[in-house]
């Protein structure tokens, strides 16, 4: 398949069940919500290392926040409930509880559920109020500012996560203005995010390394340096590549969170610079999403 | 729509235990009409006292022009129970669940032993709304009671949880011994306001004549809950808490634990 003069292989990204929750983080103004989101949800590019994957899925207007004030949704996914919950309090205790002015929400309901404000109340050292509005619990925790306000506990979602697709390209400027439009295609999906540095990264990582403690390694079939030495995926024209990660809530949500990626970037197209575009799997053994290329472009 | 429409005035108290949307639905005229109710404690057909137009669905309407019709609503928890006219009292009395609504004005006790469920007044409400019988040991126990007019003395005594909004004005010792829960009063409230509060939130939208001096001011504050609240309260009775984000607080009551507090919206 040839689309606009770039090769779509004809391979598929293998991605997994993830447990998520999506959360709401408002303050006074933007800003404010969005130094907290971007604290709370930094450090959270793959779950190799960072416990989980995180992103800001969108911002809100006032009218959209249980309190009336700006804010923004955003997405958390780990490989479990227990690592999930722990990073999610850990990170709203040190990233949100800690920002002036903000409070925190659900995001989302579930059948099970997660602890938001439930154990962070305690900090109140026992000034702390609980307020149930609208058959939902909140905390009001004495602050210096006045007071953090946290819902109790948040929904429970059963998600996909490691969706991804590899953008080939004749410069590694070419690729990275290609996957700048992917990204920017793939955050006006709900329920999606790309957890990356800019939801772009460079360090494609296979299973393992010759290392033993490491459990994921560079993936040289597709670095174009080791072309020669190694086994490679890439023909003489390809300079880069990058790649885009993407974990979303449904399995219909990641269809379409990939389709804009790649149409995104297939509209740029051979005219810019653009040669193919793959994806990563494992060889189907390990995940049980599969997303054939082919498949969602066609 | 059940339609149940007063005759004449009864010569005593009704108790109208047992006349909800939930027990009279799909039921025949005859049927409903043969069902006792007691005035004064004596047994008395509800045919002699109401018209009965039967209907279907989950609508219960009793029309009345006076206020000897006792425990309207009682135990309710499904469905929607409309008064055209006046209520007596212990209105909404153990109501669970469902959208109790009086038209004109309630009497005493109303919302006493509620757990669920939504109470709307659109007249006044009498003493003691959401406040414990005597006898026990907590009032009001959740769901939403919200009054459009004034409402008596003792509003929410030993109230447990849940939320009253009012937006008239309410009588002494208001939010008296609250144990937790919500009390929003859009026209304040007269003296010994939130006497022997322990826990809970008394809101008022101006300063009440007197607190007692057992509560100490912890200055004005904002308070992103109050934001939170404003949402809640206009999908219920919109006007009634005003888009603000700070309040003057009062923490007390010291003489109880002082763990509630006093909110004089700002």
């Amino acid at each position: 398949m040839i689309i606009n003069g770039v090769l779509i292989d004809d391979t598929y990204a293998e991605a997994f069940g993830m447990k998520a929750t999506r959360i709401v983080i408002t303050a006074d103004s933007m800003t404010w919500a969005k130094h907290a989101a971007n604290a709370a949800f930094g450090f959270a590019t793959s779950v190799i290392a960072c416990g989980c994957e995180a992103g800001i899925e969108r911002e809100l207007s006032s009218e959209e926040t249980p309190d009336g004030r700006p804010g923004v949704a955003g997405l958390l996914f780990a490989v479990s409930t227990k690592e999930l919950a722990k990073q999610l309090e850990r990170r709203v205790g040190q990233c949100v509880l800690t920002c002036p002015t903000t409070a925190v929400f659900a995001g989302c309901d579930g059948e099970e559920s997660l602890p938001l404000g439930k154990n962070l109340r305690y900090f109140g050292d026992g000034w702390q109020m609980s307020k149930v509005i609208a058959g939902r619990r909140y905390w009001r925790i004495p602050v210096m500012d006045g007071e953090f306000l946290a819902e109790e506990s948040t929904g429970l979602l059963r998600s996909v996560g490691g969706g991804n697709f590899l953008v080939l390209a004749r410069s590694r400027g070419k690729a990275l203005a290609a996957c700048e439009a992917a990204v920017a295609a793939i955050a006006r999906v709900p329920g999606a995010i790309a957890p990356f540095p800019g939801g772009v990264a460079r360090s494609g990582s296979k299973i393992g390394s010759k290392y033993k403690a490491l459990p994921a390694s560079t993936n040289e079939a597709f670095c174009p340096t080791l072309r020669g030495v190694a086994k490679s995926e890439l023909g003489p024209e390809v300079e880069a590549v990058l790649e885009i990660v993407i974990d979303a809530v449904t399995d219909a949500s990641m269809r379409v969170a990939m389709k804009a990626g790649l149409d995104a970037v297939c509209a740029i197209g051979a005219a810019g610079g653009i040669v193919r575009l793959s994806a990563g799997n494992y060889g189907g053994r390990l995940g049980q999403f599969h997303y054939r290329l082919r498949e969602i472009l066609a | 729509m059940i339609t149940l429409t007063l005759r004449t005035a009864p010569d005593g108290r009704v108790d109208m235990t047992g006349v909800l949307p939930e027990t009279l639905a799909g039921r025949a005229a005859s049927d409903i009409t043969a069902q006792f109710l007691r005035v004064d404690g004596n047994p008395v057909a509800l045919g002699d006292l109401f018209e009965v137009a039967p209907g279907e669905g989950d609508v219960l309407v009793i029309r009345t022009d006076c206020d000897r019709l006792d425990c309207l609503g009682k135990g309710m928890t499904a469905g929607t129970l409309r008064v055209e006219g006046l209520a007596g009292h212990y209105v909404g009395q153990d109501l669970r669940g469902g959208k109790l609504e009086i038209q004109g004005d309630a009497g005493d006790y109303v919302a006493n032993g509620m757990k669920g469920g939504l109470l709307r007044i659109h007249g006044n409400a009498g003493d003691w709304l959401g406040a414990a019988l005597v006898g026990d040991r907590t009032g009001m126990a959740g769901g939403v009671v919200a009054v459009d007019g004034d409402a008596g003395d003792r509003l929410g005594d030993r109230m447990r949880r849940g939320l009253i909004l009012v937006r008239g004005k309410a009588g002494d010792a208001c939010g008296a011994r609250l144990l937790a829960g919500t009390i929003v009063v859009a026209g304040g409230c007269g003296g010994l306001s939130g006497f022997g509060l322990r826990r809970g939130s008394l809101i008022l939208g101006r300063m009440p004549e007197s607190i007692p001096a057992t509560f100490n001011d912890a200055g004005v504050v904002e308070l992103s809950y109050l934001g939170l609240l404003h949402r809640h309260a206009e999908s219920i009775l919109p006007g009634v808490f005003p888009p603000v984000s700070s309040a003057r607080r009062y923490m007390g009551d010291l003489a109880f634990g002082g763990k509630g507090e006093i909110l004089v919206l700002v």
